[in-house]
């Protein structure tokens, strides 16, 4: 017999896998008979031992200044205000910097803090209080300078729409460790989703059923459709499920469809989810110091959350990113693969009110730093750092040089970088990384001058802490052994990070 | 009339030739065994790709196989000992061995012997059997010679016999009714129909209700999403800023052009190459919109360059794809790897698609206005009386008159606004043509070599009088000698009819895809698509009136066993039905169905906060009336944020083209159908309608089963269900509130709270999610 491809096995897989491991019936027997093995799409050789469990990815959309955060440039402050020299801007595409801008030094103060005498931002208290527990990486590079195709590139592997993201690809290889969960969930602040939208968390190519799942916290079900319909009671409900499972055994003694039994199971994990999902979802369970340590507030939905331009409503204390931090915890407690944060707001042109690199990244650093380091501590204090993979960052850098196509000169609320595609900071914490610095840029933060690392890189890396080998895994779709890095092997994990 | 004489024809056609079936074979076959492996294993470093090939060993051509590299040949046929291929894959040393230990790739000793033995009887190459011309083969003999109705069916139980199978027996009329009206309609039969067909005691009672069905307005529509699909469409033009588009007259382009039955050789023409036909009419330059549902950047500060090529790289692919299963994605940056297309054939048939004058414009320019009649009389009345008041400035110039020609001239100006655009294909002229260069590595800041268009020689190219232009690409993909159209097209129709295509990678015909299931099958329906006329209609006629098609889907655990994926055909299809049919059906059978054809799209109720995107006003406003319950076809389709309640049940996001959509069964769908205030409502009309029904509660509950499940009920269905009810309406007694609120939330304020909830029931059983 032929041997079916990989879409027939993942189709299987699915009957299996959705929620993890639960076996499902007499469907899921003979599907697993098919695929010989566990229901595990990444197969053998694709499994590595893995350091960690999970994976919480908090994704800045917009980009965050690495030259106020990461990034001491005396010698940019030097050349602060004079003109940028011509051989950095020959032969160069910006988004929106036009013809001869001016150098912009750093805006804020910088730090060394920990043992690791790690240089940070007045900006991040929070972060330098875990400055120990992070690997600072600060030669990422990308190949994209526009949001959508850069934040497309990062988190699918692939520019353009249709691929699926990192978290559907260790959905769909790993899968949930918990049965009433899925195995990957999004949380989102900021006001707005991310740039490139659902196609972030999308599952491409892959079976739908490992996209993510974008759980809400702005006062509506947590999973679209969750709730029952107003009058249903959950024993009315539970009524119904009894007479749709008796009446679907009825159907199965007659046809004899594996696929009814699986629809049995299903139906029947739709109503633990009912259960499960606002439990975990409900952070007033948290006790007050934890809350504390986050920063984080139940209930509280922010204002720029419903807001046309969120922008210029944004809060130094707004708690909606810890609120999504503090469930992240939870999540991953709970047996979630791959928790993804987004929060939109980073995006500091300087060109409109509330985008600026002086004022607004303030604010924006405020919503997060607090909660971040919270986040840390508080996985540490309960044993699950070293095995939740922790990663921050944006799509790509700023420039060193101002954006000018709007105002000229430096101007109060309005000072601002453009995109940078060649150099920008990310960190990384738990999940077997090793706490330090690794690579480094020039004087000025415009190019690499040490240990570069590429976005391909970054991807095999995380694949490689989560137990999956970047380079064997894949999916086999169009004639190709589709992978998350891409059809070169120019990925590599980045050993001297890892512990 | 029509299967009869057919019938008469067939049998004077079989001749008695042995069955071949697939597997029963004990020679060593090239394509269905040997290239496989190879393809897999072996072609990424030693097969048509120049820039990866390593020791300059190449294995997809038998001249490279044979010859002689550093005194050795890979093959020797005939003689496996001397072939280095064989000591390769046999060697323990993992410096000698191939495929090389750190590829991951391994072959299992099957496939080791399978290599050896092909090498001893002769090693011989043939051609993918994909890139070869199909021809109607002779039919097989077969034993249960009453079972056959259509030719399709000797070829299936030949199949079935030589894997000592039988065919399943006929689906009982209720299922087949309800079954063959979803897959030509998407739409469910009503109960009165299929009494009518179960009462017609007729011979040609089925081919009634099929040609019933394929003259309805509703087939278009359920054929035009397998089709929309495929050209990505959407509402909206996708990235960042994902604005809104007005592309929905494409859509009704297509819906039309399926129930007029156009041939698929003008349906192809015209929407690849529509704007080029002499005397081009207005519709077929509306067809071209094909290709225009690429996206288009709006985000600030993009090279416009860069999505304007991306968009054209797009519809090189999405060409290939859709019409000859051919994956291209690779050649944008090298030589195919597994497919004889080289980054040269690549670029040089990009060329042709290289000449249209859209480029990313935020305006999606060019388009194509079409006023509506009312539209165009306003028009025309506001023109004359801007003339006539310009007369009149001239004559008696006055305030009066300046005013009253600012308002007029606004007024037009508005209502050239309101006029509905759609993006087009538009060649650019002769003076700003432009020139195209290979892309390095895909880069197109990293431009190489110049190239001239052509089109793929090596699928045929015999006739040198085409344009060298789009049209030309269009009737080149039609002509005759094009080993891949036709079957990829029959494919597809198949795989949409049976869950599965014969050849089951609808994605890709190439060396890396399945190999087919029933390959003289397929190749019969591809010769006729062709003979018929190019007529999807008589295809999907010719398969539904099979044997085949109209087999029960039961199974027992030993039939499930002999063919667990009904791969052999060895019963009916039984699957989900798709995302837009599980909205249409529990519409439907409701009584809540707009029926209307084509317009633009609609928005029914969608949970708060679903679109919140990145700088967009765009809002999604639930639908009120009749357009609250249009076919899911119809609904407004965001590229950066899908319709929920459909992407659940797998429709894809409309952003690349969707060669077919995976299944797949998950709790969140359990969710959508149960919760869904859009099922809700549904199921708040079915509990009116069943209330309705005449006799006691048994009778109406009946009713909600006839109208929900066609068939006739079981009594234990009925029992369960009265129980239920019973059960429901005594806590609902003592809850008035509760009542009350769910009768509200299903749109029928004042109703039976226990009816709704068994109403909801009826829409969530697996049979009424399952094509039966």
């Amino acid at each position: 017999m032929q041997l079916p491809i990989p879409l027939v096995k993942s189709q299987a897989v699915t009957r299996r896998h959705f929620f993890g491991q639960a076996g499902l019936g007499f469907g899921a027997m003979a599907l697993q008979s098919l695929l010989g093995r566990d229901g595990v799409a990444a197969v053998q050789g694709d499994r590595i031992p893995a350091k960690a469990k999970s994976i919480i990815y908090l994704h800045m959309a917009g980009s965050p200044s690495q030259l106020e955060l990461f990034e001491d440039k005396p010698a940019l402050t030097k050349f602060h205000g004079q003109e940028c020299p011509k051989e950095y801007l020959e032969g160069k595409r910006f988004a929106f910097i036009k013809g001869t801008p001016k150098m912009l030094g750093p805006q804020f103060k910088y730090q060394k803090h920990g043992e690791t005498g790690q240089t940070l931002s007045e900006l991040l208290p929070g972060l330098a209080s875990i400055s120990d527990d992070v690997c600072v990486i600060r030669s990422l590079h990308t190949e994209q300078f526009n949001h959508s195709p850069a934040q497309l590139l990062l988190q699918t592997g692939n520019a353009r729409l249709g691929y699926p993201s990192i978290g559907s690809w260790v959905n769909y290889g790993l899968g949930s460790e918990n049965e009433n969960l899925p195995g990957f969930v999004v949380l989102a602040s900021g006001g707005k989703t991310p740039s490139a939208g659902k196609s972030l968390w999308g599952s491409g190519f892959l079976p739908t059923v490992y996209q993510g799942i974008q759980c809400r916290t702005d006062g509506g079900d947590p999973i679209l459709y969750l709730s029952n319909p107003a009058g249903m009671s959950r024993e009315a409900r539970r009524k119904t499920l009894d007479a749709i499972r008796d009446l679907n055994s009825f159907e199965h003694q007659h046809i004899g469809d594996p696929e009814t039994l699986t629809r049995i199971a299903q139906y029947e994990l739709s109503y633990r989810m009912q259960m499960s999902v606002p439990e975990v979802m409900d952070i007033s369970r948290e006790p007050k110091h934890i809350l504390e340590l986050y920063g984080a507030q139940p209930g509280y939905v922010s204002e720029s959350e419903n807001a046309a331009d969120p922008r210029v409503l944004y809060k130094g204390n707004d708690p909606t990113f810890a609120n999504n931090c503090l469930l992240a915890r939870r999540l991953v407690e709970n047996g979630v693969r791959f928790v993804q944060l987004y929060d939109w707001g980073w995006d500091h042109h300087g060109s409109s009110p509330g985008e600026s690199v002086d004022e607004t990244l303030p604010i924006k650093c405020q919503q997060i730093d607090r909660a971040i380091a919270g986040l840390v501590k508080d996985l540490k204090q309960r044993g699950l750092l070293d095995e939740t993979l922790i990663v921050w960052g944006g799509e790509f850098g700023r420039t060193p040089m101002m954006q000018n196509n709007v105002h000229k000169e430096l101007k109060k609320g309005f000072i601002g970088r453009d995109h940078h595609p060649h150099a920008f900071t990310m960190w990384m914490a738990g999940g077997g990384i090793k706490p330090g610095s690794y690579g480094g840029t020039d004087d000025i933060g415009y190019y690499i001058d040490e240990n570069p690392m590429s976005i391909r890189d970054l991807q095999a890396t995380i694949l490689h802490q989560i137990g999956i080998d970047p380079h064997r895994f894949s999916f086999a779709y169009e004639g190709l052994n589709q992978r998350l890095i891409g059809p070169t092997d120019e990925g590599r994990v980045v050993q001297e990070i890892i512990s | 009339m029509a299967s009869f004489a057919l019938r008469i024809v067939v049998l004077f056609l079989v001749v008695s030739v042995s069955v071949v079936a697939e597997s029963a074979d004990e020679v060593v076959r090239f394509n269905r065994d040997v290239r496989p492996i190879l393809a897999k294993n072996c072609f990424a470093c030693h097969g048509p790709d120049e820039g990866t090939r390593e020791a300059n060993l190449r294995l997809d051509l038998s001249e490279g196989a044979t010859a002689v590299l550093d005194g050795r040949r890979a093959v020797v046929p005939g003689q496996p000992e001397k072939s280095e291929l064989v000591a390769r894959i046999e060697s323990d040393d993992p410096d000698l061995r191939m495929p090389p230990p750190d590829s991951g790739h391994e072959l299992s000793d099957a496939e080791k012997n399978l290599l050896r033995n092909w090498i001893a009887e002769g090693g011989e190459y043939n051609v993918h059997w994909a890139f070869t011309r199909p021809a109607k083969s002779d039919l097989p003999s077969v034993q249960q010679a009453d079972w056959p109705k259509h030719v399709i069916d000797y070829f299936v139980l030949a199949r079935l016999e030589a894997e000592k199978l039988a065919p399943s027996e006929q689906a009982d009329r209720y299922r087949l009714i309800r079954r063959v009206s979803l897959d030509l309609t998407g739409l469910p039969p009503t109960p009165e129909e299929a009494d009518a067909f179960i009462a017609d005691s007729s011979r040609d009672a089925f081919e009634k209700v099929v040609d019933r069905l394929l003259a309805s307005e509703a087939y278009g529509e359920r054929w035009a999403r397998m089709w929309l699909d495929l050209a990505r469409y959407a509402d909206t033009k996708g990235y960042e800023k994902d604005r809104h588009r007005d592309i929905w007259k494409y859509r009704d382009w297509v819906i039309n052009a399926l129930n007029q039955d156009m041939p698929f050789d003008q349906f192809t023409i015209e929407q690849l190459a529509g704007d080029l036909l002499p005397t081009a009419t207005e519709e077929q330059i509306l067809a071209t919109a094909f290709h225009r549902n690429t996206m288009t950047n709006d985000e600030g500060g993009t090279d416009n360059e860069e999505f304007r090529i991306a968009a054209v790289k797009d519809r090189v692919d999405t060409t290939l794809q859709v019409w000859m299963g051919l994956t291209m994605g690779c050649a944008k940056c090298h030589s195919h790897k597994y497919d004889p297309i080289s980054q040269q054939d690549y670029y040089s048939f990009y060329a042709f698609f290289n000449q249209t004058e859209d480029a990313d414009r935020s305006d999606d320019y060019p388009v194509l206005p079409q006023p509506t009649p009312e539209q165009t009389s306003q028009m025309t009345s506001l023109e004359s009386d801007i003339k006539a008041l310009k007369e009149k400035q001239k004559s008696e110039p006055g305030e009066a008159v300046e005013k009253l020609l600012k308002d007029q001239e606004n007024k037009l100006k508005d209502l050239r606004k309101a006029v509905t655009t759609t993006p087009i294909m538009k060649e650019l002229g002769e003076n700003k043509r432009r020139e195209t260069r290979i892309h390095q590595r895909g880069n197109f800041l990293d431009p190489g070599e110049r190239v001239e268009p052509a089109v793929l020689d090596i699928f045929g190219n015999s006739n040198d009088d085409r344009p060298s232009s789009r049209l030309g690409v269009a009737q080149w993909i039609m002509q005759p000698e094009n080993p891949l159209t036709a079957r990829v097209m029959v494919n597809r129709v198949w795989a949409r009819l049976f869950g599965v295509g014969l050849v089951e990678t609808e994605e890709d015909f190439g060396t890396q895809g399945m190999m087919p299931s029933h390959r003289e099958l397929l190749d019969w329906l591809a010769v006729d698509f062709r003979e018929n006329g190019w007529s999807m209609k008589k295809l999907i006629r010719n398969i539904v009136l099979s044997s085949t098609y109209q087999q029960s889907a039961a199974v027992t655990p030993e039939t499930l066993a002999a063919d667990p994926r009904n791969i052999l055909l060895s019963r009916g299809p039984r699957f989900r039905l798709s995302a837009e049919m599980v909205r249409d059906q529990a519409l439907a059978v409701s009584g809540l169905l707009t029926q209307k054809l084509g317009g633009s799209s609609v928005m029914p109720p969608q949970p708060e906060g679903v679109w919140k995107s990145t700088y967009n006003a765009l809002q999604w406003q639930d639908s009120i009336g009749p357009n609250r319950y249009r076919r899911g076809l119809y609904t407004y389709w965001k590229r950066t944020s899908p319709y929920p309640a459909m992407t659940t049940f797998d429709a894809g996001s409309g952003e690349v083209c969707q060669i077919r959509r995976v299944r797949t069964n998950t709790p969140l769908q359990a969710l959508v159908t149960l919760n869904d205030p859009a099922f809700v409502e549904a199921a708040g009309a079915l509990a009116g309608r069943m209330m309705e029904a005449d006799g006691e509660l048994a009778d109406r509950i009946n009713r909600g089963l006839r109208l929900t499940l066609i068939r006739h009920p079981r009594p234990e269905e009925t029992s369960t269900l009265v129980e239920l009810y019973e059960s429901l309406i005594a806590q609902y007694r003592n809850d008035r509130e509760s009542a009350s609120k769910l009768s509200k939330a299903a749109g029928l304020e004042g109703g039976d709270a226990a009816m709704i909830a068994v109403a909801n029931v009826l829409l969530n059983l697996d049979e009424t999610l399952t094509k039966p």
